[in-house]
């Protein structure tokens, strides 16, 4: 556990070094600007979180105020915790106190690497502390003991056999109860945890609630508690360290290369292989950096991975930026799943749709994975509604299974465009027609084909439903997710649809939307071109 | 004016020349096509083609030849045919449909559609797919000229096509021909259809009018018009009458006309 009191002024003071010493923040709670954070000087001189502002500024003359940004200290707070996954990687925020300024870090099976909990503690802190941050540390078996010791006592590695003698002596906030929790016990002249524990739990309860109870148990290691880990758990992932911060990408991208070979030596150990990969990179100032790449098959080729890195790295566009430098870089597999170990050479089948899916990896790590798609054939019988493309990645090659083979064009429009035509009579075969500006003679037409609406795909229903209207001073919720259809109209109903040459021989699909003989004229549409 | 000895010096030369820019892809062509019976021929991968048409609107046309050819060069180990465009270009000419390559006679789970944001990176696009050997041709449809897309450029891409044996289509549009190294240019033109059987009024089966403008596939013919249908390519100016559609003998019975029409084949 990590108790940095006086982050964010330390923060500030970091990202703006000319900002003057007794330095406090200042917040609106309940109409009235009060202090939210203040420095060690400011605390010296007898300044307290949650005093107002106008009394602060009377106690101190010379004090430095700074309207609190809570978004962005929490977001660089979330960083700084991010950059603490070098140490360990299950990290979390406990929030229970503060939105920053506590910091878990579950050291079981790593502290051997910095040479035992007391020498990892002693570099956490020393690190911090060269960087100018205010910050009290404490290793302990459970949680609640470490933010106890953390908050309440000298920084120290707490043993578990020792636990419950050291935790007597420590006063009753630190089991992290609620103020008004505190008083009644101050009330009832309990003034430590050890006081406290004499008591009997039903008459405790009774008196203060569970809370209290559970507190104490989480302190004691009676009750697990969890905490949730900023990243994502992965379970097979490489580091690398330097000794000097690195920061050209030339030299992240040699490290990812060497990563990725451990990595899938680990993984081919394992017979598994991955879907996805992502690389940290760990700036000495307190910031990850993270960069994905996509597999469509499951891999663990190290030179695959270590391409789509490379291709990734052609798209940054100021993504990469690595400030003071970089100190650890690590490789970490996700989706993981098993892949048997394959013989390759002299009996393997050419199969040319492996190599076209690491090529779609390989351009979608360069292009985005938006920019390389596949068609995906929908039974409809819409036209624009019986192929969607989608991601390649997401959609491995395979013999699709089409319907009717049906007299389609060879391209379609994204949307149909508006054309005058012509025809003899009204129902007859359309004969002229203009679109884009030039006239076109049609000589040949086949047709109508008839689509009508699918009446099963219906919007209104869902139209229906109105979102309520926002209360002043509440964010609007957003709408329900409604497609973009029309109305269920009788008249817009159908579509009949032409097959049309003009004298060049130039082949178009052309469709009338509605019918003669109705209110409204029909309209006619471009909205395809045949080969 | 040029003695028969200066003839012969500029023909060596003109050899030289050609072992120099190295088209053996061309000279190969040329030596598969002869082999070839009469009708198009199949062009072999390794090829960099353009095919220019006179406007976006015959964009339909030119990918049908496009698609035609790649058709011919697909295998067991070239299995994909690769369309890249420009995303922004889309609304002008449409995107090839599913549908729509089904009834063409393609899989269009063959095809893969790359859509970059700009120039550079269609042509990187463009290179690295043309170097994969299991692509069996990369169409790229050049809605408009682009500086970036220039010689150097596509000698690149012609090269890289010669190396891998896939072939490289661009499908430009308008009278311009900017400087390229494309081995075959062609110039096409969209043809009235074959004649449907039973429907006069339909249009049939399409119908191109291509012209060779640049290289040659085979001795004193650059102009074909072609048919495209369930077979291939056919080129019908080659096609003796009888064996046209036209007068094709049908191989079964031809169904009575409607009774207030004259049977066509009485």
């Amino acid at each position: 556990m990590l108790f940095l009191p006086s982050w964010p002024t330390d923060y500030l003071r970091r990202r703006d070094p000319g900002l003057k010493a007794p330095l406090a923040l200042y917040e609106r709670i309940k109409g009235g600007l009060r202090i939210g954070a203040v420095d060690a000087e400011a605390t010296r001189r007898g300044i307290r979180q949650g005093q107002n502002l106008a009394d602060a500024r009377a106690l101190v003359p010379e004090l430095t105020t700074l309207e609190m940004d809570r978004p962005l200290l929490e977001a660089g707070f979330a960083d700084f915790a991010d950059w603490h996954s070098n140490a360990s990687p299950m990290v979390a925020v406990l929030q229970d106190a503060c939105a920053f300024g506590d910091l878990v870090l579950d050291i079981t099976g790593v502290e051997h690497l910095f040479g035992g909990e007391a020498a990892m503690l002693r570099t956490l802190l020393t690190r911090l502390r060269a960087l100018d941050y205010t910050v009290a540390g404490a290793v302990a078996p459970t949680i609640g003991a470490a933010w106890a010791f953390s908050h309440f006592a000298r920084s120290q590695v707490v043993e578990s056999a020792a636990l419950a003698e050291r935790l007597e002596d420590l006063p009753v906030a630190a089991l992290r109860l609620a103020e008004s929790q505190v008083a009644t016990l101050a009330q009832m002249g309990l003034t430590t945890i050890g006081a406290v524990r004499q008591r009997s739990r039903k008459a405790l309860q009774a008196r203060l609630g569970q809370s209290l109870l559970v507190r104490l148990d989480q302190a004691y290691g009676q009750v697990v508690e969890r905490m949730t880990p900023r990243l994502p758990q992965v379970d097979y992932h490489a580091e690398r360290r330097f000794a000097d911060p690195i920061g050209l990408l030339d030299d992240v991208l040699a490290a990812a290369q060497d990563l990725a070979i451990q990595l899938c030596l680990r993984l081919e150990g394992a017979g598994l292989g991955a879907q996805s990969f992502h690389l940290f990179l760990y700036r000495v100032d307190h910031k990850v950096m993270t960069f994905s790449v996509n597999s469509a098959r499951v891999t663990r080729d190290p030179s695959h991975v270590a391409a789509l890195f490379s291709h990734r790295a052609e798209r940054l566009a100021g993504e990469y930026d690595a400030g003071f430098g970089i100190d650890m870089v690590r490789l970490a597999a996700s989706s993981l799943d098993a892949a048997p170990a394959s013989q390759v050479g002299a009996f393997a089948e050419d199969d040319g749709r492996i190599d076209i899916d690491q090529l779609n990896d390989r351009m979608s790590s360069r292009l985005g994975p938006l920019a390389v798609l596949r068609m995906q054939m929908i039974e409809s019988h819409l036209p624009e509604r019986a192929a969607r493309l989608v991601p390649a990645q997401a959609m491995a090659q395979e013999a699709g299974t089409h319907g009717p083979a049906l007299n389609r064009p060879l391209r379609l429009l994204p949307e149909p465009e508006p054309v005058r035509i012509s025809a003899e009579v009204p129902d007859g075969l359309p004969a002229l027609m203009i679109w884009r500006g030039s006239r076109y003679r049609l000589v040949r037409a086949a047709g109508p084909e008839r689509l009508g609406a699918e009446w099963w795909r219906s919007g209104a229903r869902l139209e229906l439903v109105q979102p309520r209207p926002p209360e002043p001073g509440e964010r609007p919720v957003p709408p329900p997710y409604q497609p973009n259809l029309p109305l269920h109209d009788q008249a817009m109903l159908t579509r009949d649809y032409y097959r049309v040459e003009d004298e060049t021989g130039r082949r178009f699909w052309v469709f009338r939307h509605g019918l003669y003989g109705g209110p409204d004229l029909p309209v006619w549409y471009l909205h395809g071109l045949f080969q | 004016m040029q003695t028969p000895n200066q003839q012969q010096r500029l023909a060596a030369l003109r050899d030289v020349i050609a072992d120099i820019e190295r088209k053996p892809a061309l000279a190969e062509t040329r030596q598969r096509v002869a082999a070839d019976a009469d009708g198009f021929p199949l062009l072999p991968g390794g090829l960099l083609q353009e095919i220019y048409t006179d406007e976006p609107r015959n964009a339909g046309a030119s990918l049908g030849f496009a698609l035609a050819q790649a058709k011919g060069l697909m295998t067991k180990q070239r299995v994909a045919v690769l369309y890249l465009q420009l995303a922004r270009d889309t609304k002008g000419t449409g995107m090839p449909y599913g549908p729509g390559l089904v009834s063409f006679g393609f899989d269009p789970s063959a095809m893969v559609f790359i859509r970059p944001a700009n120039m550079g990176d269609l042509l990187w696009a463009a290179e690295e797919a043309i170097a994969c050997r299991a692509v069996a041709a990369v169409v790229a449809d050049i809605v408009r000229p682009h500086k970036n897309l220039d010689f150097t450029a596509s000698r690149r891409l012609g090269l890289r096509a010669a190396q891998s044996g896939g072939s490289m289509f661009f499908l430009r549009y308008g009278a311009q021909r900017p400087a390229s190294a494309a081995q075959l240019r062609w110039h096409l033109m969209p043809s009235a259809s074959a004649a449907k059987p039973y429907d006069d009024h339909a249009p049939g089966a399409p119908r191109w009018q291509v012209r060779l403008e640049r290289g040659s596939i085979r001795k004193e013919q650059a102009q074909w018009v072609l048919e495209w249908t369930k077979h291939g390519l056919a080129d019908i100016a080659s096609q003796s009458p009888e064996q046209s559609l036209f007068g094709a003998a049908l191989s079964r019975a031809v169904p009575a006309q409607l009774a207030d029409r004259l049977s066509q084949t009485a």
